[in-house]
């Protein structure tokens, strides 16, 4: 056995190990959503590392791609059907048992996505399309790069960019490596949670969280990292002002949960810098 | 590597087991959406299990798919569940 697949065989066991708590989780925990917090997150990660596992393990850089593939659309995927379920739960009136509750009282005004058409063509984006092409396909020949390429031009040419904005590669990267250890971290408290037999520590809660950023795209960023993280799951995001309402899994105070988001929140406004803020007339909060 | 994946196999089918009897129980329809997803995403993890195994390429585009139905489900009966009980 080599060593590359040795690491694979490593990633397939922690990802199996993860998904088993997962589903005992789902099996053991009180509420819908504090089992979601369980399921659809760790799963997700437990999945994507075995299949980036099983790819390394077959000794196949091609199959190893498309394990990567896997991971990335699960940590995009896997937030929004939190995020669905968990407010089609709490509108549905399933939600007890809470300890806080941020969103109760009147619904708030839900935040409106502005799209125009202004087309902005990025070089990044066009090379990650590519990528994405040739990781599918298994193959770097000239057929399947020009194909890629075409394939790229296409959808850069009909999608509709909301606004202008760029993204700082270096504030990305260190956005990720400070959200992979949370990831890291909040997976090994809800597993401690799963194989401790009673569930005490559990004190759910929903807390708004005022954001300061006006921008779209570091606004889902920060939503959609909060949801992958288990134990947190983003419910709701409010307009004027922005409120981004959270679902916590162990609640200690309002105050603790809007520090945390509000640290990841900066990390994200320097990944993604925006010149033109949506809307330049409420001040931040 | 073998042994490996079977007992990662093992794991994975005794998980989505767990996970079918939360489906069974409910009690809501959000508990059970949450449970079948998780089952089908175990199903996938043991696909890829099954794709290193073999070293066949032929598993890994199911993967893909079976990943993607499991998002499309549950968006659907997410929206489903909003729909029915605020009316």
């Amino acid at each position: 056995m080599s060593v590359i697949q040795a690491v694979g065989s490593f990633l397939m066991i922690a990802g199996t190990v993860l998904s088993v708590l997962a589903a005992w989780g789902v099996l053991d925990f009180p509420s819908a959503l504090a089992r979601m917090h369980a399921a659809t997150k760790s799963a997700s990660l437990g999945l994507g590392l075995i299949a980036v596992g099983a790819g390394l393990g077959a000794a196949s850089w091609g199959l190893t791609g498309i394990g990567v593939l896997v991971a990335a659309f699960l940590f995009m995927t896997a937030p929004i059907t939190g995020h669905l379920l968990g407010r089609a739960a709490y509108a549905a009136g399933q939600i007890d048992g809470l300890v806080h509750d941020g969103l109760a009282g009147e619904a708030p005004p839900k935040a409106q996505i502005t799209v125009d058409t202004d087309r902005t063509l990025s070089p990044i984006r066009w090379i990650a399309l590519v990528l994405v092409w040739v990781l599918l396909w298994r193959d770097l020949s000239a057929g399947t790069l020009l194909g890629g390429a075409v394939v790229a031009s296409l959808i850069e040419l009909i999608r509709r960019a909301d606004q202008r904005r760029d993204v700082n590669l270096v504030g990305l990267v260190r956005f990720f490596a400070n959200y992979a250890w949370l990831v890291v971290a909040s997976n090994l408290r809800v597993a401690w949670e799963v194989i401790t037999p009673n569930n005490d520590q559990i004190e759910e809660a929903i807390v708004a969280v005022p954001l300061q950023t006006r921008s779209v795209a570091t606004a889902l960023l920060v939503a959609n990292a909060i949801s992958y993280t288990p134990g947190s799951l983003s419910m709701e995001l409010s307009a004027d002002p922005w409120i981004l309402y959270v679902h916590v899994l162990h609640f200690t105070s309002v105050e603790d949960v809007q520090e945390s988001v509000s640290k990841l929140e900066v990390l994200a406004m320097r990944a993604i810098s925006n010149p033109v803020p949506v809307d330049e007339t409420s001040p931040p909060s | 590597m073998e042994v490996t994946i079977t007992i990662v196999q093992a794991l994975l089918a005794g998980a989505a087991l767990l996970a079918i009897v939360r489906a069974l129980r409910g009690p809501t329809l959000t508990d059970r959406m949450v449970a079948l997803d998780l089952v089908l995403l175990l199903f996938a993890g043991g696909l890829a299990a099954q794709g290193a195994r073999t070293g066949s390429a032929v598993f890994f585009p199911v993967l893909i798919v079976v990943a993607l139905v499991a998002f499309a489900s549950t968006v659907l009966v997410a929206r489903f569940i909003e729909w029915r009980d605020t009316k």
